[in-house]
């Protein structure tokens, strides 16, 4: 029985890894692919800094800090962007890597595969966690140097345990996305509506005090919005971690909800899909 | 011979040969509605979209503001009162719609076509492909109307527009110039699709850049002095000054003449390399017998 628990335990190792190597290998063969998603996640957020800039004759603006709680828009505007890059990354790296499979002809070799599927789908996501992370710390650097971003040593730490949960809750929403595009095929407008509402409802370029109440509810119920509020609250307003302790809490509760519902739907979906014989299917 | 019946088509500059393209652009117009309302959740996802994507500009610069008018805003414009950031976001961003038109509608026509397995045989028709581009250029311009006419809908209702009715005619006028120079653009782009396949970094790339050159949610003012220049290469810059010009209350008076001008140049300018690349790119894949290849 031990030995069985090792062995699976090896094995299932094993597959994560060559999901995980198989995943770099096709991001270093394409590396204008790499190059993208390096530089321009910036440019998406440069016209709202010159925004801010012509909008209030400067770099601060007092109105923005009575709901952001920093009067700096520039930073504020950057962490979003970085953050919600992740989103991206996850919504169409791994909650479209089934389909991209079907493309590529293979899905249907990978589900006959004598191994449980979710250890597919947790290497695509360590390869898309490791890349987001290459991504983010490159446009991090950047901003660092040319925006005037400042970052202490002292909060590295408990940033990088915010991104691993954001990462963890935004894999969770993946696999559910993944597990419908297994049955329903074409995800992608799927994939463009989360994207939206993590985009208009997290406090990705805005405070969410700036929405209206309804919004605000919907904005609760999205990791990215805890995410960024810790993460700026810690980098921005210079709060100790204690200070963050319930947007951690929540980020992690929201992880353990999507990743037992994520893995779940897609058993479920693997088995209908199965079933029905369409897994081939455009 | 036997069996086979010869069919003339029209060639050259003739009527017979324009009535034929127009009639090619109109059909691949209608292929493109038919293929998009076949799936109508995705059609009215992309209906939306803009809007979704003009809600975070808005808000922003509300929270900046701390309410409607800018007078920082005013400063940089020159207007007589602070400027309404609703109003003057609304019709920055309005015009990007069409930019995105020219990128990913017109860029992307031909190689959807080969994702669909069908370039080759239209390749092999006796119609221009530039006709299945303009099809294209078509289809897009109508879809990104319903949009546009959907965000004014909902900003109108939601924040409302401080809109100068009066200036809507010689605006569609201006924006009418704009849109020839994008088209040439867009099809400069179809022709950088075709010949690097994968050419949605370099789309993704322009409209990231022209996003910043235009002066879409500020005033050229605020971009360093090379960017300033730059912008006068594309036709949103001045396209959106003399827009605003006759659409907003207040707005400094432009040299209405100048922007025409300006704008005219663009068109002839874009529309010839537009095509000129678009020649040369597509005798250079069909020599390297590189059509097919993804």
């Amino acid at each position: 029985m031990n030995w069985n628990l090792s062995q699976n335990l090896t094995s299932n190792s094993y597959i994560m890894w060559s999901e995980l190597v198989k995943n770099m290998k096709f991001l270093m063969a394409y590396p204008a692919v790499f190059v993208f998603w390096t530089i321009f996640p910036i440019f998406w957020f440069i016209p709202f800094i010159l925004q801010g800039q012509a909008f209030v004759g400067g770099l601060q603006s007092p109105e923005f800090a009575k709901l952001a709680g920093t009067p700096n828009f520039v930073p504020f505007v950057i962490l979003g962007g970085i953050l919600n890059s992740y989103v991206l990354t996850s919504l169409y790296g791994v909650g479209e890597s089934i389909r991209r499979e079907a493309y590529r002809g293979t899905l249907d070799y990978l589900l006959s595969s004598p191994c449980n599927k979710a250890f597919i789908l947790i290497g695509k996501a360590l390869s898309e966690s490791i890349s987001s992370t290459m991504y983010a710390i490159t446009q991090l650097v950047v901003c660092i140097l040319f925006f005037g971003i400042e970052i202490t040593l002292g909060v590295i730490m408990p940033i990088l345990l915010i991104i691993i949960l954001l990462i963890l809750g935004l894999y969770g929403i993946a696999l559910m996305l993944a597990a419908i595009s297994l049955r329903y095929k074409q995800a992608h407008d799927l994939a463009h509506t989360l994207e939206n509402i993590f985009y208009v409802f997290s406090p990705v370029r805005y405070p969410v005090q700036s929405l209206p109440s309804w919004a605000q509810m919907v904005s609760t119920i999205l990791p990215l919005t805890y995410a960024l509020i810790a993460v700026r609250s810690l980098m921005l307003l210079k709060y100790n971690i204690t200070a963050v302790y319930y947007e951690i809490l929540v980020l992690f509760i929201i992880d353990v909800v999507a990743i037992f519902l994520g893995f779940y739907l897609f058993n479920w979906m693997e088995e209908r899909t199965k079933k029905s014989g369409t897994i081939s299917h455009y | 011979m036997q069996g086979f019946q010869k069919v003339s088509c029209p060639v050259g500059f003739s009527w017979a040969n324009l009535k034929a393209e127009l009639r090619a652009i109109w059909d691949s117009n209608v292929k493109v509605w038919k293929i998009e309302l076949a799936y109508p959740l995705s059609f009215l996802r992309q209906c939306v979209q803009p809007l979704v994507m003009l809600l975070p500009f808005l808000l922003y610069g509300l929270v900046l503001v701390g309410g409607r008018y800018s007078e920082a805003l005013q400063g940089l414009l020159g207007t007589l009162n602070p400027v309404d950031v609703v109003t003057y976001i609304f019709t920055g961003y309005m015009v990007m719609g069409f930019i995105g038109t020219a990128i990913w509608g017109m860029g992307f026509s031909i190689r959807r076509e080969q994702w669909f397995g069908t370039l080759e045989s239209i390749y092999v028709t006796p119609t221009s492909r530039l006709s299945l581009v303009l099809g294209m250029a078509l289809h897009s311009t109508m879809h990104q109307s319903i949009s546009v006419t959907i965000e004014f809908l909902v900003i109108y209702a939601v924040f409302g527009l401080a809109l100068n009715v009066q200036g809507i005619l010689p605006a569609l006028t201006i924006f009418a110039l704009m849109m020839f120079a994008l088209y040439g653009f867009g099809v400069l782009i179809s022709a950088l699709a075709l010949f690097l396949k994968e050419g949605w970094i370099v789309a993704e790339g322009l409209y990231s850049i022209l996003m910043i050159l235009s002066p879409v949610a500020y005033p050229l003012a605020v971009l360093p002095n090379v960017a300033r220049q730059a912008s006068g290469v594309f036709p949103t810059g001045a396209a959106l000054i003399g827009m605003r010009s006759f659409l907003m209350e207040g707005y400094p008076p432009q040299g209405v003449g100048t922007i025409f001008l300006h704008l005219l140049a663009l068109d002839a300018a874009w529309i010839l390399f537009g095509i000129l690349v678009f020649y040369l790119v597509d005798r250079y894949i069909r020599r390297r017998g590189s059509l097919g290849k993804y």
